[in-house]
């Protein structure tokens, strides 16, 4: 019995790490992509609008 | 993913200093934004999902009963069969399938290709815990951890061929480029797997005088155990959905910030150069 | 295009491409003088690893001799692409018009030939070294040379798709070998049929499975040799 649990662990946590991971990588790269956009401002006033 | 390119010149800033001779205009797309409709599709999948594989555990390890002949070790049935399915047929098919059609010029797309690195990359961590479950598995069945029959063979080598795609991918090349390359690397995969397959198979069999392992999972299932493991296959899919539409989405962010992150820059050290106030600072710690 | 000018422009320069890459290994000798020594060494550590009882290693010569191929391809296919990385000899391989299929199949048969030469240095070290005893030499010689065309066909794709990258050294290995791990099983059983206690029958049969193969990549390199070219 415990090889089966030690089998319905292993998948769960390897699943469910990786889950984690993709949804915190998704969350710092739309970060990164918001401040990209906002930086890079109107155009024909770029920094006119001030620190975002 | 239509996008007009507007274009940002820092030389129509303030004309407090003449701006620099020769200023290259720096093109910056808007973001991509997600539709509302896939956001929707993919919080149901993952509800979904989340519910069917907590149900599929409870049912799995505590309500079915075990079986007659495998014991407790039935259970792992309802899982393992479903990550060795998501990983070899769905996830594989899906990047095979969609490597050629990124390939075939009539529906070239880079959609297909971000579909095929997702489909590998969630498809790696599934093999991974096909091959840890199915080990498992093994050390109580046939007292030993690793088995070279064909199935397990084939998954491991097909998870070197999936590692070899996504080192490939990390190569820094024009996105055309490396959609291309590992279009093709997917499709040589996908000729080879089944002559591995077979050939390991083979191997096994006509191997004179060994004794030959028979993983092959021959049990009647029925009632609560039958339901159950239709609940894990289904489940599994889900996940792998799920899975695969939060990494398509870190495909399609990443590459935008790899082509728009540099221009950018170039507007702000240009902006520098020039005296003229450039695009607004952006906060300490950027990514 | 006339479809028979087509095949014929193809094996036009598929001869030169192969007359090219020979006379320039005839040339430098790189395949002698480097990967041949070489994969004597692969057998010398080999026979360190398994320890001085010849029995194990007589046992495990078709392996071996096969797994130290293997190595040699390697070499080889990183020889063939190489070749061309310099001065822009690729780019101007491609606007010289060669036909790709042409160029693919020269590039194989470059690589088959050196592998050839190799094989029987191999061979003759393995019976030499480990004492293996061949009891039916033609499925020696015909598993080799059926063997020998899939690892070229397979290698001249790995070595075109990883022709332009700087990682190509670490890449093509990782890349190539688990895709001819057929060649070195069926190569292995065939020659363990053809050694003395070995039973020829199951020899042939893997004989059609490495003639499946060698079709596969033959057929998937001419279709595709042009596309491919186009990623380096």
């Amino acid at each position: 019995m415990r090889y089966v649990v030690a089998g319905y662990v292993v998948i769960l946590t390897v699943l469910f790490l990786y889950a984690v991971q993709l949804v915190w990588r998704r969350r710092r790269l739309a970060r990164a992509v918001a401040r990209v956009s906002v930086a890079d401002g109107p155009p024909g006033a770029p920094g006119a609008g001030g620190v975002s | 993913m239509t996008a007009e390119p507007f274009v940002t010149d820092s030389a129509t800033a303030t004309p407090a200093h003449p701006p620099a001779p020769s200023a290259p205009k720096t093109v910056v797309n808007p973001p991509p934004v997600q539709s509302s409709r896939s956001r929707a599709v993919e919080r149901v999948a993952g509800v979904l999902a989340l519910v069917g594989t907590v149900t599929t555990v409870w049912l799995g390890l505590w309500v079915t009963p075990p079986d007659a002949a495998q014991g407790d070790l039935v259970r792992l049935v309802y899982v393992h069969p479903g990550v060795a399915w998501v990983a070899l047929y769905l996830a594989f098919g899906l990047a095979a399938v969609s490597s050629v059609l990124y390939l075939w010029p009539r529906t070239r797309s880079l959609f297909w290709d971000r579909l095929a690195a997702a489909a590998v990359e969630v498809g790696v961590v599934f093999n991974v815990c096909t091959l840890v479950s199915g080990s498992i598995w093994g050390k109580p069945t046939w007292g030993v951890w690793w088995a070279w029959d064909a199935r397990l063979t084939s998954t491991a080598v097909l998870l070197v061929l999936f590692l070899g795609y996504l080192a490939l991918r990390r190569v820094p090349a024009e996105p055309d480029v490396r959609a291309r390359r590992s279009a093709f690397v997917a499709l040589f995969a996908a000729v080879d797997i089944p002559i591995v397959h077979f050939s390991v198979n083979w191997w096994n069999t006509l191997h004179q005088g060994a004794t030959v392992l028979n993983p092959g999972l021959t049990l009647k299932i029925h009632g609560s155990m039958a339901w159950t493991l239709l609940l894990g296959f289904v489940s599994l899919t889900l996940v792998f959905v799920w899975m695969l539409l939060v990494r398509y989405r870190v495909g399609v962010l990443e590459d935008w910030l790899d082509a728009n992150e540099l221009g950018l820059a170039l507007a702000e050290r240009q902006s520098e150069g020039s005296g003229a106030p450039g695009p607004a600072a952006r906060p300490v710690g950027v990514a | 295009m006339h479809p028979r000018t087509g095949w014929l422009r193809m094996w036009r320069d598929a001869v030169l491409v192969a007359g090219k890459d020979l006379r320039i290994e005839a040339r430098s000798r790189v395949g002698l003088s480097q990967v041949a020594p070489f994969g004597v060494v692969a057998l010398a550590l080999f026979a360190f690893a398994l320890g001085p009882d010849r029995s194990v290693m007589a046992k495990g010569a078709p392996g071996l001799f096969w797994v130290a191929v293997l190595f040699c391809t390697v070499l080889a296919v990183q020889r063939s692409v190489s070749v061309e990385s310099g001065d822009g000899a690729h780019d101007g391989l491609r606007l010289s018009g060669i036909d790709p299929a042409g160029l693919f199949l020269g590039k194989s048969v470059g690589v088959a030939a050196q592998l050839v030469v190799l094989e029987v240095v191999l061979a003759v070290g393995v019976v030499l070294l480990y004492g293996a005893r061949v009891a039916v030499p033609w499925l020696i010689v015909v598993s080799c040379l059926l063997g020998t065309i899939g690892l070229a066909a397979t290698g001249t794709l790995y070595g075109a798709l990883s022709a332009g990258l700087r990682v190509r050294e670490t890449l093509l290995p990782f890349l190539l070998l688990p895709i001819v791990a057929p060649v070195l099983l069926a190569g292995t059983r065939i020659w363990q049929a053809a050694m003395v206690g070995g039973t020829p029958a199951t020899g042939t049969q893997w004989l059609r499975l490495l003639v499946v193969f060698d079709a596969v990549y033959i057929a998937v390199g001419v279709l595709l040799f042009g596309p491919i070219q186009e990623t380096a």
